[in-house]
């Protein structure tokens, strides 16, 4: 399960695990040909047409992705978290994790780095929160649940990022015995 | 939602223009990040809508319905953050399905809760997260932000 101590040495299992969907997919497909051949060629091509509407939009969102990534530093994120400790420091976990991007074995070390760097725990949790928004996404998730869902839902998440993230903060701090910095 | 499509586009392109002012090389970067962002998303775009497919063939309305549905209140809402708290991956695969479980009768709150601990609540990357902060913090996190994934799926389903 340890995905950080992973080996560029692929095994079959570590293969199976990072392509679990496309391969239960697969199967599930494979069933559904056996059972109803007619329905399967259904299920493809209703599936075939959906992400071709979507298709300029996902280049749209690809194209912001690699923006983000190259211009913003993040180095110069895990110092302005690691450093400062106020109010300021919760408002911007709650911008950096909205326009954050990777998969959570990127996230979770880059956050760690931060945690060590000085940064409270409510800054590593409120950052976590955000990171559920997705600002480069909310075009796709309007296309598919509409504008009031996906505005309503970014709103929600980021305005509850701070309050949950100072209470866990409260819930690790209540015990200083086993509480602290896990290295 | 091709016209949709081609607006994100274009504003996308202009600020690629604006980038490529002030630094063409971060620009031709930016681009072959995305490129090997695409690359790597691929298979798993193809196996969601592959999957989308599938469930709005295979997997009956009514079943959505009864589990998911407006009948069901909160065991819908704890459904759906269930669901999402189990399955992981980009929210990019969230997104479809969470669209074709509203269009077959899925309440919005369950839906939002799905989508919102799809994305921060991680069964499968818990214990990854407890080498790196811990036990203690690890299952506090995803113990309360699951709550609050349905805190938010109930406050949605009063907004909508």
């Amino acid at each position: 399960m340890k995905r950080g101590s992973q080996r560029p040495a692929l095994t079959l299992g570590a293969w199976a695990r990072a392509h679990w969907l496309p391969i239960l997919t697969g199967i599930l497909y494979l069933g559904a040909l056996l059972y109803a051949p007619q329905r399967a060629l259904r299920a493809l091509t209703s599936g075939g047409t959906l992400l071709l509407s979507v298709a300029l939009i996902i280049v749209a969102v690809i194209g912001l992705i690699g923006l983000l990534q190259v211009w913003i530093s993040k180095d110069a994120v895990a110092r302005l978290l690691g450093t400062d400790s106020g109010w300021m420091a919760l408002l911007l976990s709650a911008f950096c994790g909205m326009i954050l991007i990777g998969p959570p074995y990127l996230i979770f070390p880059l956050l760690q780095a931060i945690r060590k760097a000085g940064a409270r725990w409510a800054v590593i949790t409120t950052v976590l929160s955000t990171y559920a928004v997705k600002l480069q996404m909310i075009p796709l998730e309007s296309s598919f649940l509409g504008w009031r869902f996906s505005l309503a839902r970014s709103l929600l998440t980021v305005a509850l990022a701070i309050p949950l993230g100072l209470l866990i903060e409260a819930l690790m701090e209540k015990t200083p015995g086993t509480a602290g910095k896990s290295e | 939602m091709t016209k949709l499509g081609l607006i994100y586009l274009l504003l996308i392109g202009a600020i690629y223009l604006v980038c490529w002012r002030k630094s063409p090389d971060k620009t031709v970067s930016s681009l072959r990040t995305g490129a090997t962002a695409l690359v790597k998303l691929l298979p798993l775009l193809l196996a969601i809508f592959a999957l989308v497919g599938l469930l709005q063939e295979f997997v009956p309305q009514t079943l959505i319905e009864e589990q998911l549905g407006a009948t069901g209140g909160w065991h819908s809402v704890l459904i759906g953050g269930g669901l999402g708290a189990i399955a992981m991956g980009p929210p990019v695969a969230a997104f479809p399905l969470a669209g074709s479980l509203l269009n077959a009768g899925a309440l919005p709150a369950a839906v939002a809760a799905f989508i919102v601990a799809w994305v921060s609540v991680g069964l499968i990357s818990l214990p990854f997260e407890i080498t790196i902060f811990g036990v203690r913090y690890a299952l506090l996190r995803n113990g309360l932000t699951f709550l609050t994934a349905l805190l938010i799926g109930w406050l949605i389903g009063m907004v909508i």
